[in-house]
């Protein structure tokens, strides 16, 4: 088997505010091998962006990450400044979901690409790394780009942006790219486009791709592995087949129930279709006891009982229908029922 | 059959741009000669890409913006010739919601303090009794009137966010984007609230989103914008099941289902 181009063990990332230190995400653990995405889903307080943060080593202050983060065989936690930045762009990059904040105001779009060049290689000229620029925006999509490199972000439409800022994270060819919700702040058709582009360089790069999203929609347009977290841990791992098709983890079924499908059943009677709700609001590991944290708000803890509210649950293997394949699940309960019950 | 509770007739706005030295404003025209009722006890949905006009249209429902040209009939009563008393009447009968809670609910006051200051706008008073059952209408206990907005939760918020609308009792509530800032699990709670407001309540709903799925399952009747016109408009199993128009087909095929690949 091949060496993952990422690997993340044990992984626990704490914020430390006033003297109090509180873990925000606990014992992660994830393999990504190159020209496979990964997309891992949770909603606000379920650690996804500060995970995908912990692997670039961009951590706001006050925060600090435990455990090993292997990145294109680099140890990122132990590695020092100067190694980071030689890793940061060339084995791993990353993606936003504001692409103005991810640009200057008072630089043209073929500068920032060109100083991504040049930072990583200083030896290629200021004309050989414009003219990358060109090639790039051209990869990209962006319509007459030896035009468009002199332009500044502010004339260019956000998605024609997200393109640029695509650009940039890819001139380097890195081994991984981090993309953290880059669609959310587009409209449909471009975010669309966006995600296909996404998904043709990745192919084409041979590159292993981390998407992080909040929506089971663009995850089923581009992933092949889903990670599914809640409140800081690990609910469920799995091919996106098994993800959708036999969720395990009562979470995951209940966020797939919640979310309105266009393609909805037509014939409903006249009553108007509805969406299985979850009771209540989507809670940090912070506010979590020592049981599982999902436990409150999950319509199956009843079944189980006293162990759900004292005993978090590990993630275990549970049946899978890809050859070879892993899927994993942090419930107690072996096997889930009908999703009917699963969400009352 | 009664007439519409919202009526607006070749409705357009201008919005002034800042013109540069020497240049002629020509100004940016949001909404362009748009037609469009809404029925009683009906949920019409209004889709459209950002920058297509929704948002304007909306707001020229309840007067907070004013048509360059065209009419509002809201309730039966023409907008654009209300004094400033017959505009405070109408916005008891058209309520809203917006999109992110924590921005439209004052972060200085308790939920008690927002819920009072729509009765006392009115000429109003109320009593705990009252208050609290408009909080358990919305299905928040009694201990959120005495909470500041940063002791609740996004989807808490938008709750407190409808009971404010519902206040007053309104024949029709805009609903701006009320869930795009809500997590997804999150989301279906406050879209079956807004569902079971419109059944048992007879209440209207002008329901704003980006979201062709949310309006697909919560509106009798969709319209289509784009570019400050509405280029489709019939009720919604219709159009999500053969969509007419070019710029409606686009939205429907780029909306992503949460479903395997072909």
């Amino acid at each position: 088997m091949p060496d993952p181009v990422l690997q993340v063990e044990d992984l626990c990332v704490s914020f430390t505010s006033g003297g109090v230190t509180a873990d925000v995400v606990r014992d992660l653990s994830v393999r990504l091998d190159g020209g496979r995405t990964l997309a891992v889903v949770g909603e606000s307080g379920s650690g996804k962006t500060i995970t995908g943060r912990a692997i670039m080593r961009l951590l706001p202050r006050g925060a600090s990450a435990r455990g090993r983060i292997v990145v294109a065989g680099r140890e990122m936690l132990s590695a020092d400044e100067r190694e980071l930045r030689r890793a940061r762009g060339s084995d791993v990059a990353m993606v936003f979901q504001d692409s103005m904040s991810a640009l200057s105001p008072y630089l043209d779009i073929g500068a920032h690409i060109a100083q991504a060049v040049r930072l990583h290689d200083p030896s290629v000229t200021r004309r050989a790394a414009r003219a990358r620029a060109v090639e790039m925006l051209d990869r990209v999509g962006i319509p007459e780009p030896a035009d468009a490199v002199r332009r500044f972000p502010h004339e260019f439409s956000g998605g024609m942006r997200q393109r640029a800022v695509i650009a940039m994270a890819l001139v380097n060819r890195p081994a991984l790219l981090i993309a953290d919700e880059p669609t959310t702040a587009l409209d449909v058709t471009v975010q669309a486009q966006i995600l296909a582009l996404l998904r043709e360089l990745q192919q084409e790069y041979g590159m292993a791709m981390l998407l992080i999203s909040h929506d089971f929609g663009v995850v089923g347009r581009v992933a092949d592995d889903v990670l599914v977290l809640y409140a800081g841990r690990q609910a469920e791992y799995g091919s996106l087949r098994d993800i959708f098709e036999q969720p395990a983890h009562p979470y995951t079924a209940g966020l797939r129930a919640a979310t309105p499908r266009l393609d909805a059943r037509l014939d409903t009677g006249g009553e108007r279709t509805r969406l299985r709700a979850i009771p209540g609001a989507p809670t940090s590991l912070r506010d979590a006891g020592p049981g599982c944290a999902f436990a409150p708000r999950c319509g199956l803890a009843d079944q189980v009982g006293e162990r759900c509210v004292v005993e978090a649950p590990l993630p275990t293997v549970r049946p899978t229908s890809e050859v070879g394949g892993l899927h994993l699940a942090a419930c107690h309960l072996d096997r889930l029922p009908a999703l009917q019950e699963v969400t009352r | 059959m009664s007439e519409p509770i919202l009526e607006m007739t070749d409705v357009s706005k201008r919005y002034r741009t800042a013109g540069g030295f020497g240049r002629r404003r020509k100004g940016f025209l949001a909404v362009d000669g748009v037609s469009l009722h809404v029925e009683r006890g009906e949920a019409l949905g209004l889709v459209g890409e950002s920058g297509s006009g929704k948002s304007t249209l909306a707001r020229m429902a309840n007067g907070l913006v004013v048509p360059t040209s065209g009419t509002v009939r809201t309730d039966g009563q023409d907008v654009a010739c209300l004094s400033r008393r017959g505009l405070r009447r109408l916005r008891r009968n058209v309520a809203m919601v917006f999109q992110d809670p924590l921005a439209s609910l004052n972060p200085l006051q308790t939920v008690r303090q927002t819920l009072e200051n729509v009765f006392r706008a009115h000429g109003e008073t109320t009593s705990t009794a009252e208050l609290v059952a408009l909080l358990e209408s919305v299905g928040l206990g009694a201990d959120y009137l005495g909470r500041y907005p940063h002791e609740a939760s996004g989807g808490q918020l938008q709750r407190v966010a409808v009971a404010r609308a519902l206040a007053l009792k309104p024949d029709l509530i805009i609903a701006d984007e009320p869930t795009s800032a809500l997590d997804v699990s999150v989301r279906a709670q406050i879209l079956n609230l807004l569902a079971d407001l419109q059944r048992d309540q007879g209440i209207s709903f002008l329901h704003v989103s980006h979201d062709l799925a949310v309006i697909r399952l919560y509106s009798d009747r969709v319209a289509v914008m784009q570019r400050g016109r509405i280029v489709e408009t019939g009720p919604s199993d219709e159009i999500f099941r053969s969509p007419q128009h070019p710029c409606t087909r686009a939205l429907v095929e780029a909306t992503p289902e949460a479903e395997l690949p072909a």
